[in-house]
């Protein structure tokens, strides 16, 4: 009789670890979309690394205007046009370095849509949804700006649109 | 043959800090008619309205790209003259390469100096 308690507890046990296998299995089902390489190599390491770089071009920038600005302020007007010179040049730096908004929000468009993405995925997992695959990078013109080192010169744009060869 | 300073130029981005940046390089240079347009639908609606003498346009935009904006362009006998420098983070070979095929006049990578759009100008429209 004992033994027998032992063995429906045995057999309770072993039905409920399997239970939680064939759930862990389903879950893991479900995620796929956002564990395959695909998702992972190109999209969230991508947008980790465009996240990096903005905020580095941001530092870049407000360094950029901030040194303008010190500049501008210690400026000795005694000299009126070489003041004036030294004004402009300062506005110019400012002006060129508020480029980074556009620069930083193109960035910050990609590490959205990877967001969504991981967003999407986990709704339709707590909704008991099968998650679709995440699809492969299609060749595309709109890529955004690149990532150091990744990037075109002007010059070998220049050189490209000559009908010579450009060089990364 | 002068530059006509008082020529008419579009300028196109979705992003309004650059459309400033842009406008105020063109005014330092001595440019003083500039219009804008926030993509490539409505850079194509102000082309059919006005006759400008340079476009000036990003890539990256919706729902007309300025890349589809320049095919439309240099496909519209009315405006396929028309001098379109393209100004965008976009900087793959295949970017420039399409970019060339459809007839851009020249190509600028983001983020670019005061010194480099002027020189890209004189290139286009001649020396000012």
């Amino acid at each position: 009789m004992a033994a027998e308690g032992k063995f429906e507890r045995i057999e309770r046990l072993t039905n409920e670890c399997i239970d939680m296998c064939r759930t862990m299995l389903h879950g893991r089902k479900h995620l796929e979309a956002l564990l395959g390489p695909s998702f992972r190599t190109h999209k969230l390491q991508r947008a980790v690394n465009e996240q990096k770089v903005a905020v580095k071009e941001m530092e870049a920038a407000v360094d950029r205007i901030l040194t303008a600005v010190e500049g501008m302020s210690e400026i000795d007007f005694s000299d009126t046009a070489a003041a004036g010179e030294k004004v402009a040049a300062g506005c110019g730096e400012i002006m060129e370095a508020c480029c980074f908004q556009d620069m930083v929000g193109q960035r910050m468009s990609q590490v959205n849509g990877t967001l969504a993405e991981i967003e999407s995925t986990l709704a339709k997992l707590a909704e008991g949804q099968a998650a679709q695959p995440a699809s492969p990078p299609q060749e595309s013109l709109l890529n955004g700006p690149a990532l150091p080192g990744a990037a075109m010169e002007q010059d070998a744009v220049d050189r490209l649109l000559a009908g010579g060869k450009g060089k990364r | 043959m002068a530059v006509d300073m008082k020529m008419p130029i579009l300028i196109v981005d979705d992003y309004k800090t650059m459309l400033r940046i842009v406008r105020n390089l063109l005014n330092k240079l001595g440019f003083t008619e500039i219009d804008e347009a926030t993509d490539g639908t409505d850079a194509l609606a102000k082309l059919k309205g006005k006759k400008y003498g340079l476009v000036i346009s990003d890539w990256n935009m919706q729902p007309m790209t300025g890349y589809e904006l320049l095919q439309k362009v240099r496909a519209d006998d009315g405006l396929k003259s028309l001098p379109f420098v393209m100004v965008t983070a976009e900087s793959k070979v295949e970017n420039v390469m399409a970019a060339r095929q459809a007839g851009v006049n020249n190509y600028i990578i983001k983020p670019f100096s005061a010194e480099v759009l002027k020189a890209k100008l004189k290139t286009v429209l001649g020396d000012f």
